[in-house]
């Protein structure tokens, strides 16, 4: 079953390459969803599934730090895990996300193997049959060969 | 500007460029020839931060330099790329940089950065750059990069 991906960056370009890094990464994606800041991301996921969140901590209006806040409050929203990537690779804002319950930090500038691993760590640790679901119907497809 | 501060903003800076453009950057330390100095398009980015320290620096990318780590950033041709797309590389290249420079000389996460800002200037001549304090250059395969910034 593949996984609905939610990418919060007020660059555009941005946006575009994290998802092209997601897509080469392996991970089955269903839908990628794009927001420039935490408004945005806070109304895609009132209208939408998500699955996974990856979002940059400075961005206009309402930035990654906030939004995280504001999805920890929240008891269904919580339950997806949120990877920062960002510039703010302080130990001070890496403790502050820990904090409020970050499931990764990736920091920019970024190799794409970096974001690949710790998308599937993230994504074995809170969909891991999920993963497993998808890994058997893949073979399951070669076997037809 | 001192001479570590200078090392540290090439280091940084380098590790940006050759991560995500596959571009690499060599510190001018001499006045660039007349060619080099001509009128012509560029992007400028702009980017600032306040709290425990404080600073600015404005990047002027000749539009080659620019329109390059742009399809290189992107993975697609030349002859796709649209001047949004330069003008937003610049800025996240801005953010990037100064993101990772900022890491390194405000370690405790005191300072905020602003959000970039970026616009393409059809017509800038890069000798009015000199003498400035703070100016940085860079030799790249495609033009000069010049930085102005102040840190304090």
């Amino acid at each position: 079953m593949a996984f609905n991906i939610l990418v919060a960056d007020d660059s555009e370009t941005m946006r575009a390459v994290i998802k092209k890094t997601v897509s080469m990464s392996g991970v089955p994606v269903g839908e990628f969803h794009e927001a420039a800041n935490g408004k945005e991301a806070l109304a895609v996921l009132a209208e939408t599934w998500i699955d996974v969140i990856l979002s940059d901590i400075n961005m206009p209006e309402m930035g990654g730090m906030e939004l995280l806040k504001k999805i920890s409050e929240d008891e269904e929203l919580r339950k997806i895990p949120l990877i920062f990537i960002t510039t703010e690779a302080s130990d001070a804002r890496k403790e502050e996300a820990q904090k409020l319950g970050v499931a990764g930090y990736v920091k920019k500038p970024f190799q794409p193997e970096t974001i690949k691993a710790i998308l599937y760590e993230v994504l074995e640790k809170a969909y891991a049959h999920r993963l497993e679901e998808n890994a058997g119907e893949e073979a399951g497809e070669e076997s037809d060969f | 500007m001192d001479e570590d501060l200078r090392r540290v903003i090439f280091e940084t800076f380098s590790e940006v460029f050759e991560t995500m453009f596959f571009t690499f950057l060599e510190p001018l330390e001499e006045t660039p020839g007349r060619e080099e100095l001509a009128c012509g398009r560029f992007v400028e980015a702009t980017i600032s931060y306040s709290g425990g320290c404080t600073g600015s620096f404005l990047f002027y990318f000749p539009w080659e330099l620019g329109k390059n780590i742009t399809v290189n950033f992107l993975g697609v041709d030349e002859d796709e790329v649209q001047d949004g797309q330069v003008k937003d590389t610049a800025a996240e290249t801005a953010n990037m940089a100064i993101g990772g420079l900022l890491g390194k000389l405000d370690p405790a996460g005191k300072a905020s950065l602003a959000i970039p800002q970026a616009r393409v200037l059809a017509e800038f001549s890069p000798e009015t750059l000199l003498g400035k304090s703070g100016l940085c250059m860079f030799n790249t395969e495609f033009g000069i990069l010049w930085v102005v910034g102040t840190h304090a």
